[in-house]
């Protein structure tokens, strides 16, 4: 028996802890709902509310995405096909189910009449529909690696998309539909080129955002667990995992069949939000604009990954009416010289030094945004229009300048931590530098030979083998 | 290195045939005729190799003769062409490394293979990871057994941190230890697996003398403390003569000598072989 | 369809050929870059939709700026366009290559990866980008190019090159009706095309109209008698007609796919040529086998490297140029369609074994073949418009079974 085994059976906990764990996890999906739904949403209006619907989709999309391209190192770029099957199963369930007869009319006071009860079984159809393709996709992870592996995901969501346009039209006419004989529904009618409509709008913020919370709370204990660091270890090293027992063929599947489970959740939503899919949503533009926020969010960070969603979000409807930058710019600025202000690892040289790189940059990006307004301005064009270029231009400078992205693989509420570990690390700077394992002195202490202090120290703990 | 009263539990404190003549029917590790060749290079050929249990053996050889070629035989990264390898009594050439891994074989690599992004603790968390079993509702629901599993290994590798003194920099990314440190690390890794084989591929380079003397003693104690056998691949003759019990000396891919560290000192073509390597 | 070897699988046959020939000159870009970089440069795919669009501009600028017709293009015209379009690819190229890649060279290869998707995102959209109306000189000329589909001007006349003229004829009959009188004895045969090219002077010079026969009589046909009746037209257009029977072969031979096939191959033995016989090519290979070694060996490695950007991206516009020509009316913007074409020719530079020249030739032929066969023999069975489907289960197939591709050879990662 190993020892993880013993210790296992020795400290098994009760139920209730798992009973708290899952409560806490359904009070934060439906807390978050309802606080989106009732508070955000009536206090933000009906456009914004609109909007805020879409980046929570995008959101979800995205997150999922991280699994594979963040955690796990691989690289999807195929991720909107399983946005879009997710989309096509969940938008046809609800689309057909209403015109079978089996819910009433939509009632848009309702938030959970049987028809969202079916939305959510679309829901769930979606999420195992993509998990299976995810499954699919997956499999040739094992012996494909970056680049190649990249362009296989390509090819499916092509795949995806040419296949979605081979459906049969769909039925409008619900009698047509009662009449359809089951060999009628294969193919599936799901609209061919002309895409699938008329889906029943059930996609509100309450749902929309208790699914994005239980996409968060699900990557985050995965990313924070046994099988967490296993997709870590792989984007890592491949060979080292390996060596280590990790069963690269389960880890690379399992996480292409989540990441493209929750995918495929999204795009149910997606579809009755949007309330018409199309072939072109699997197409690789789509899946581009997830690796996008991934990148800029950081590859493996669930919050900078949120962050980058609603960043990118707010900025697109931003750009559709910008204003002046000048603002932002000088608070952007005084905070950056609060923060040097309080900082005492620096001495006042680097502090100055600091602040006038904030100054710089600051100073740089809003020229050339100023700069950019104002041509725009002449030209008679619209920023909102050029946004992919700008994003694109953002994607490419970020892997020039910060290849981490915002927050890298770390968590937002993890950062304090690490930067008082920094400003403790560059105090202790002078020593340090000298600890080295070339350093006689040291050693000793902190070398290989300290090592005998610590089995004793060790050799009286219990569950020693 | 004064607390013994652990020690006795370990295999190799039996009494044991002399070194040098290994009892091949209770060996722990046996390899028969292992070889393979890449094109036209035969990179190993028909190397033979058997460590008891709780044994501590080397792998000598000159630059290129084909020594981590041998240990990626042994862990399954190449498939062996011809030969057979068994370890505990169990065959396992033509498993998969991670199912090499589990049946008790673990190793460190010539060049440092940490996982540099990952914490200090996240890296022996890692290692512990084989002995456990992971599903992927018991990760999302929080089951008992899952909260219970992640406890053991989060204290299973506190535990080996604190014997490497390594403890107090847990939380720090492992890409920022210093080398030597990351040498330890590797070994500790290696060591949550509970192997009963520990593969070390150049444990000492770019260490001082200071620090080889503490690594030997480290080997030693490995052994003592966790019944681990271990095979090394080492360039330091001093350390390997000082530690191991049975050498054996690799060149152009071929078992050239073995026995006890007295036998191979002196075989001539052994000194051929290393002849202008400085020892 | 009678026999396997019949006029459905010639012309397919001619398809693949002319098509593939330029998945090749695309797929010969990814791969040469692979060769040097070990990495895909995911913007190549961009580079040809902007040859593409810098074709189509200058086409339609030289045309509106010289006044020439848009039918009657002068010969001098396509060399002009295309010199046009590999200068501006490759000035991009080496802009990409300088800007965006360089300064990531010893990073992680999937920064390359994520980096070489940003630039690719950056083209596509940057060339779909309405045209900013102080930019833009004229109507016709845009920049950016937009994405209103646009047709190309005829390049090239449209001329079936084993087409034969088996008799000429004169105008008999009445006044405002006449009729064709053929100059000799002609048997039709049935189940055959034949056309009358009907030729009329007018000032600005000769017009000619085509006009396919449907039915003629099955049979001898007297020189003298009447083959068809002259359609109703006004007085002054009944004087100085010409007529031409031409019989048009089962299989037609088509002047736009020669000059695709040809100028393809032209690059192609360039290009081979260079690599495998100049001191260039020959740094270019010491560079792909180790960049160490070859900047050791007194090579100028960042040089060689813009270079190889640079040809490759020549090829791509060369590409870019004649897709247009053979489908002008294939809408001109950098959409899906475009983006789709310039993948399928990273696919056949993958299946034939990315890094390998010859792979990449192979590979864009096979491409091409797989899709041309694929969608003429297997839509009555399978179902049409399959054919990017199946390009990329051959792709998974390929990288499955032979992950290096057809002609490349696996690399062993060290341990």
């Amino acid at each position: 028996m190993s020892a993880i085994h013993e210790l296992t059976q020795k400290n098994r906990p009760g139920v209730g802890l798992t009973v708290a764990h899952t409560a806490a996890l359904v009070g934060l999906v439906l807390g978050t709902g309802a606080v989106m739904q009732w508070v955000v949403g009536p206090a933000a209006g009906i456009y914004p509310a609109t909007i805020l619907r879409q980046i929570g989709i995008v959101a979800i999309a995205a997150v999922s995405l991280n699994i594979v391209n963040g955690y796990t190192g691989q690289f999807s770029i195929g991720h909107a096909g399983f946005v879009a099957i997710g989309a096509y199963a969940g938008g046809a369930v609800s689309f057909y189910a209403n015109s079978l007869g089996w819910v009433g009319a939509y009632d848009p006071a309702g938030l959970l009449t049987p028809g969202h009860a079916v939305m959510l079984a679309g829901a769930a159809i979606g999420a195992g529909a993509a998990g299976a393709a995810g499954y699919m996709v997956g499999l040739p992870s094992l012996r494909l690696r970056g680049d190649y592996l990249a362009i296989v995901t390509l090819g499916f969501g092509e795949i995806v998309r040419v296949l979605f346009q081979q459906t049969q039209s769909q039925v409008f006419d619900p009698q047509a539909a009662r009449a359809l004989p089951i060999s009628g529904w294969w193919p599936p009618p799901l609209g061919g080129a002309q895409g699938f409509s008329s889906v029943i709008p059930y996609g509100e913020l309450f749902w929309i955002y208790a699914a994005l919370a239980l996409t968060v709370v699900w990557c985050y204990r995965l990313k924070f667990s046994s099988s967490g660091r296993a997709f870590l270890s792989i984007r890592e090293d491949e060979i080292a995992a390996r060596a280590m027992g990790v069963n690269l063929t389960r880890y690379k599947v399992r996480a292409f069949v989540l990441a493209a489970a929750l995918a495929g959740l999204g795009g149910a939503f997606y579809a009755h939000l949007n309330l018409a899919v199309q072939p072109k949503d699997a197409g690789f533009q789509k899946s581009f604009e997830l690796i996008i926020i991934v990148v800029l969010g950081g590859l493996g960070s669930i919050s900078g990954v949120l962050l980058a969603a609603f960043g990118l979000g707010g900025l697109t409807e931003w750009l559709r009416q910008p204003t002046s930058v000048w603002p932002a710019a000088l608070v952007a600025l005084a905070l950056v010289g609060v923060v040097q202000a309080v900082r005492r690892d620096i001495d006042s040289r680097a502090r100055g030094r600091a602040m006038g790189r904030a100054l710089l940059v600051i100073g740089v990006l809003t020229g050339l945004f100023e700069g950019l307004r104002a041509f725009a301005a002449w030209q008679g064009f619209k920023l909102d229009d050029i946004r992919i270029v700008l994003y694109a231009l953002a994607l490419i400078s970020v892997m020039l300048l910060r290849p981490q992205g915002l927050l890298g693989t770390s968590e937002l509420w993890l950062v304090p931590g690490q930067l008082m570990r920094r400003k403790a690390k560059a105090a202790a700077a002078p020593s340090l530098r000298t600890a080295g394992p070339a350093d006689p002195a040291a050693a000793p202490a902190t070398g290989v030979g300290g090592m005998g202090g610590g089995v004793t120290e060790a050799g009286g703990d219990e569950g020693w083998p | 290195m004064s607390d013994h009263t652990q020690a006795n539990h370990t295999a190799d404190h039996a009494p044991g045939p002399q070194p040098g003549a290994t009892d091949v029917a209770r060996a722990l590790l046996r390899a028969e005729g292992i070889g393979i060749s890449f094109g036209g290079l035969k990179a190993v050929q028909g190397l033979s190799l058997a460590v008891p249990p709780g044994g501590l053996d080397g792998l000598i050889g000159p630059n290129g003769a084909g020594k981590t070629t041998a240990f990626n035989l042994l862990t399954g990264v190449y498939r062996a062409q011809t030969g057979s390898i068994t370890l505990d009594g169990r065959r396992i050439d033509g498993l998969r490394p991670h199912q090499i891994a589990k049946a008790g074989m673990a190793r460190t690599f010539q060049n440092i293979r940490l996982f540099g992004n990952l914490s200090v603790l996240d890296n022996v968390r890692l290692g512990a990871h084989v002995r456990g079993r992971h599903t992927l509702v018991g990760t999302l629901f929080r089951t008992p057994a899952y909260i219970a599993q992640e406890r053991a290994i989060l204290a299973r590798a506190r535990q080996l941190l604190g014997v490497f003194n390594l403890l107090s920099r847990a939380d720090e990314p492992a890409k920022s230890l210093p080398y030597g440190d990351q040498r330890r690390l590797e070994i500790a890794r290696a060591l949550a697996t509970e192997p009963k084989l520990l593969l070390l591929d150049e444990p000492a380079a770019g260490m001082n003398p200071q620090e080889k003397r503490d690594l030997a003693r480290t080997i030693q104690r490995l052994r003592r403390e966790f019944g681990v056998g271990v095979l090394l691949i080492e360039h330091d003759m001093g350390l390997v003569m000082d530690i191991c019990e049975r050498i054996t000396v690799l060149d152009h891919g071929e078992v050239i000598c073995h026995g006890v560290p007295a036998h191979v000192q002196n075989d001539p073509k052994v000194i051929e072989a290393y002849l202008g390597e400085p020892g | 369809m009678g026999t396997l070897f019949d006029a459905t699988f010639f012309d397919t046959m001619i398809a693949s050929v002319a098509v593939g020939s330029l998945y090749a000159l695309i797929a010969l870009g990814y791969t040469m870059v692979y060769g040097i970089l070990k990495f895909i440069n995911f913007a190549h795919s961009d580079v040809f939709v902007l040859g593409a669009w810098t074709a189509f501009t200058t086409t339609t600028a030289l045309i509106a700026w010289t006044g020439l017709s848009a039918a009657g293009a002068p010969w001098w015209l396509g060399p002009i366009v295309l010199g046009v379009a590999m200068v501006v690819c490759g000035v991009t190229a080496f802009c990409i290559e300088r800007f965006a890649y360089r300064p990531l060279r010893k990073a992680p290869r999937l920064n390359v990866l994520i980096t070489a998707i940003g630039v690719s995102l950056l083209l596509q959209n940057f060339n779909q980008l309405p045209p900013a109306p102080g930019l833009a000189r004229t109507a016709t000329v845009s920049f950016p190019f937009g994405p209103t589909p646009k047709t190309m001007p005829e390049l090239l006349p449209d001329v079936i090159l084993n087409e034969s003229i088996i008799a000429t004829g004169t105008l008999g009959g009445g006044e405002r009706r006449g009729q064709v009188l053929l100059d000799r004895a002609v048997t039709v045969l049935p189940g055959r095309t034949y056309r009358l090219d009907v030729t009329r002077q007018t000032e600005a010079g000769p017009v000619v109209a085509r006009f396919n026969l449907n039915n003629p009589p099955v049979g001898e046909v007297q020189a003298g008698t009447p083959l068809v009746t002259q359609p109703l037209r006004p007085p002054a257009e009944m004087q100085g007609l010409a007529y031409v029977l031409v019989q048009v072969p089962a299989v037609t031979i088509r002047l736009v796919d020669v000059a695709i096939v040809g100028t393809a191959a032209v690059l192609m033995v360039g290009l081979l040529w260079l690599v495998f016989r100049t001191r260039l090519g020959a740094a270019m290979r010491a560079v792909s086998f180790s960049i160490e070694n070859a900047a050791l060996m007194g090579v100028n490695v960042n040089f060689v490297i813009s270079f190889t950007f640079v040809l490759g991206a020549c090829l791509a516009a060369a590409a870019g140029f004649l897709y247009p020509i053979k489908y002008p009316s294939l809408q001109q913007p950098a959409s899906d369609v475009w983006v789709l074409l310039g993948l399928k020719a990273f696919v056949a530079a993958v299946v034939g074994g990315i890094g390998n020249i010859r792979g990449a030739v192979l590979g864009g032929f096979l491409i091409a073949f797989i899709e041309f066969f694929g969608e003429t023999y297997l839509s009555a069975t399978i179902g049409s418009g399959l054919q990017d489907i199946y390009v990329f289960t051959t792709l998974i197939l390929v990288l499955l079974l032979r992950p290096a591709g057809l002609l490349g050879t696996p690399v062993r990662e060290k341990v």
